[in-house]
């Protein structure tokens, strides 16, 4: 990202400015589209440049899709996909009499799709206003103007102490500032080996250990909730149901790296989950245990609360924190990297709140009893997450090493409506497809990557007989064309081209495809470009006969 | 800091970037999104080279050198991808760039030009804004290497320029897109200077040459 526009984003947040997004974003809620006018006045707010103002509002999903008196959106996740084949899209079209991304003559009611709105246990979701409805008669609710909001899926844990499921109680903070130093506390996440949970598995003790050493007066802690996995609805209830938990991991992060402030990122498509983090934020600065001199330790921690406006990529760290800065949410190369130079110019730790969500487990009870929790296999829990597809459908959390089998058969009661389950796709839209023959792979990073999948963030999506797998390949495809930043040149253009390959209705030709999808692999900036072709490769690898391959 | 080109060792200054070296090696790596006035921006791909050790080619431009790096820049894996991204790239825009930009140039350099494109997909829009006395903007011939922008911003500081949208639709605009002479542009021509395809020119030099 360009160092003059980051400074004049620092300068904004000095004065207490809102940011340019803040203030488009409030502009578009309010009159439902966006004038040169919200835009010179966002510029002259934030101290942007009018240039920037315009380039920031023709980013995000928020900002260009106009909105009717009456706003529906449509999930065109995985999870819903994988439950209608798409179908449930043009149904709505039809039935509201507006087409996607449309608005209404008389701006009665507009249509948008949004990728995903996290109700993957009960297939297809649509969201009218700020209700998210979901599962049976769904569709018809909202054609008719009566949804209502979707029952909330299970959140269960294997063990009988929850590490991950539970309230926080920020009892681990409290141990921390009475017993251990910023040091030993840093040494022990490090001993504990947390890998990141968020997608790539980076050992967040590293990423700690450089943002401690790297110089600056100020450092800062970033948690990153923007969970766009479609398929994934992991982050939302741990938010919405343990916001305590993060935020303590966020204030553990923040004394072992001398950082007072954190700022946390929530989708726009996870309405509830900013005001209940907002309140727990409240809550907890009453009680003391955020905020000047924690405890009479001297520490101070404060957390702001930022609001995405729909994008995947914002997912990507440098992406993310061009976002809370209000600008246009492009990955930047590193270096540097945030450790260093991250937010508003400054030494950033960004871990994924799930990650975070670990912290006071380690804090409280040491690196050995948190290795303990996965005996032989990746030390801690994770939280995993499964589709409708399946019988009981739900949040748990497992143990690492767990034959997928188990998971998928134990935990989540084996497929619905006597569906055969044909694959699963793990972690997220980067992640491979796992056949139904390879079900006794164990849950864990190296695991699965032997077989071209991985850990990714957790949600496993179950294709039963019903899904085409053609169909399943352009539908991953035109995701990851539809959300690409647009700044590296293989991912802008290369995603588009696979994507037009498997639209059109004529063969496609193999070697042109891999030699699109090695252009991608090798070349992308980020893991959007390159992990995109995780689950093409997966499928031209197990069902090569169902892809109309030439 | 030593580092190997091609089996030339060459001493880099800390924090050098392998596009330095190589290039202080005397070996040419193509690049298109890369201007040395500008800081490295990593956007086109173009500059990989292999690295020993690393099973995948790196960008020269972004990469900074380490102690003892032993870098080819004849990588095939490297050559490929940036055949196949200059490929993609021509295959946006619904017509050639004029000969002598750094685009063509470049095209003919990878054996990409005169090759029967491969690509009939989605081009971007044909859109002109020759608003401005000296200044011509053709949308269709922008390849969203984000050189104008950067020049406008890190050279001339006057922040008119902006990369807009998003994916395979992302492109550039002036101000609120009203064109150069309604933005904060005080008309250096820094933008044109720096467009590898001429989808920024200068009017008088547009007309000579068409």
């Amino acid at each position: 990202m360009s160092r003059n526009l980051v400074e004049l984003a620092a300068q904004g947040r000095e004065r207490r400015a809102p940011t340019a997004l803040e203030v488009l974003k409030e502009a578009v809620q309010r009159r439902g589209e966006l004038t040169d006018e919200d835009r010179r006045r966002a510029a002259v707010q934030s101290g942007l440049p009018e240039a920037t103002v315009y380039g920031i509002s023709t980013f995000y999903d928020d900002l260009v899709r106009p909105r009717g008196r009456r706003h529906v959106r449509v999930c065109t996740g995985t999870a819903c996909f994988a439950a209608t084949g798409g179908a449930h899209v043009g149904e709505l079209e039809s039935a509201l009499g507006v087409g996607l991304g449309e608005r209404t003559a008389d701006g009665s009611c507009s249509l948008a799709e949004s990728v995903c709105l996290g109700m993957c246990h009960s297939s297809p979701a649509f969201r009218d206003g700020d209700v998210v409805d979901a599962g049976a008669g769904a569709l018809a609710r909202t054609t008719a103007g009566e949804t209502r909001r979707a029952a909330e899926p299970d959140w269960r844990s294997v063990l009988s102490e929850p590490v991950l499921t539970r309230p926080g109680d920020w009892s681990a903070l409290e141990h921390a500032l009475d017993t251990l130093t910023p040091e030993e506390l840093l040494a022990r996440v490090r001993s504990a080996n947390v890998r990141g949970r968020g997608g790539a598995g980076f050992p967040a003790g590293e990423k700690w250990g450089f943002t401690r050493a790297a110089s600056g007066e100020q450092k800062l802690i970033v948690a990153n909730g923007d969970e766009g996995d479609p398929g994934s609805y992991i982050d939302k209830y741990l938010l919405e149901r343990s916001p305590d938990l993060v935020l303590e991991g966020m204030a553990l992060a923040g004394y072992a790296v001398g950082a007072s402030q954190g700022f946390i990122l929530v989708r726009s498509e996870y309405p509830d989950a900013r005001a209940i983090l907002e309140r727990a934020i409240d809550g907890a600065c009453r009680a003391g245990r955020l905020g000047r001199d924690i405890r009479g330790s001297g520490f101070d921690f404060d957390v702001t609360v930022v609001e995405g406006a729909g994008s995947y990529v914002v997912g990507e760290e440098t992406a993310l924190l061009a976002c809370i800065e209000g600008l246009r949410g492009t990955v930047s190369a590193r270096p540097p990297f945030p450790a260093v130079r991250g937010l508003y110019g400054m030494p950033t730790v960004v871990n994924n709140v799930e990650t975070l969500a670990n912290v006071p487990y380690v804090a409280r009870h040491g690196a050995e009893a948190y290795r303990d929790l996965s005996p032989g296999a990746t030390p801690g829990t994770k939280l995993v997450c499964f589709n409708e597809r399946f019988r009981a459908p739900g949040v748990w959390e497992v143990r690492f090493g767990t034959p997928v089998r188990e998971l998928c058969e134990e935990l989540a009661g084996g497929m619905a409506d006597g569906g055969e389950l044909r694959a699963l796709q793990i972690g997220g839209p980067l992640g491979g497809i796992l056949p139904a023959s390879l079900l006794d792979t164990p849950f864990d990073f190296d695991e699965l990557a032997a077989h071209g999948c991985m850990v990714g963030h957790g949600g496993i999506l179950a294709f039963d007989e019903r899904t085409d797998m053609r169909a399943l390949a352009h539908h991953l495809l035109r995701f990851g064309a539809e959300e690409s930043c647009g700044k590296c040149f293989p991912c802008r253009i290369g995603l588009r081209r696979a994507e037009e390959m498997f639209a059109a209705q004529e063969p496609v030709d193999r070697a042109r495809l891999e030699e699109l999808l090695e252009t991608l692999e090798l070349g992308s900036l980020c893991a959007h470009g390159g992990g995109m072709p995780a689950p093409i490769r997966s499928l031209l690898a197990h069902f090569p006969h169902e892809l109309g391959l030439a | 800091m030593h580092v190997t080109v091609d089996g030339i060792g060459v001493e880099v200054e800390e924090g050098a970037t392998v596009l330095e070296a190589a290039r202080l090696a005397g070996k040419s790596v193509p690049t298109l999104c890369f201007d040395e006035r500008q800081a490295p921006f990593g956007a086109c791909r173009v500059c990989l080279v292999g690295v020993a050790g690393l099973d995948k080619p790196i960008p020269s431009c972004t990469t900074l050198c380490r102690e003892g790096m032993d870098l080819d820049t004849a990588d095939p894996a490297a050559r490929r991808v940036a055949v196949a991204v200059v490929e993609l790239v021509l295959s946006e825009l619904p017509l050639a760039p004029a000969a002598h930009t750094e685009l063509a140039v470049l095209a003919r350099e990878l054996g990409v030009s005169g090759r029967a494109p491969r690509w009939q997909g989605e081009v971007r829009e044909v859109s002109h804004d020759e608003r401005h006395p000296y200044l011509a903007l053709r949308h269709e011939l922008c390849i969203s290497c984000g050189r104008c922008v950067r020049a406008c911003d890190e050279i001339q500081g006057a922040f008119a320029l902006t990369a807009t949208g998003r994916g395979f639709h992302a492109g550039i605009a002036a101000g609120f897109d009203q064109g150069f002479q309604e933005s904060s542009c005080v008309s250096c021509g820094a933008c044109a200077d720096t467009c590898p395809t001429e989808a920024i020119g200068e009017r008088g030099l547009l007309a000579l040459l068409t």
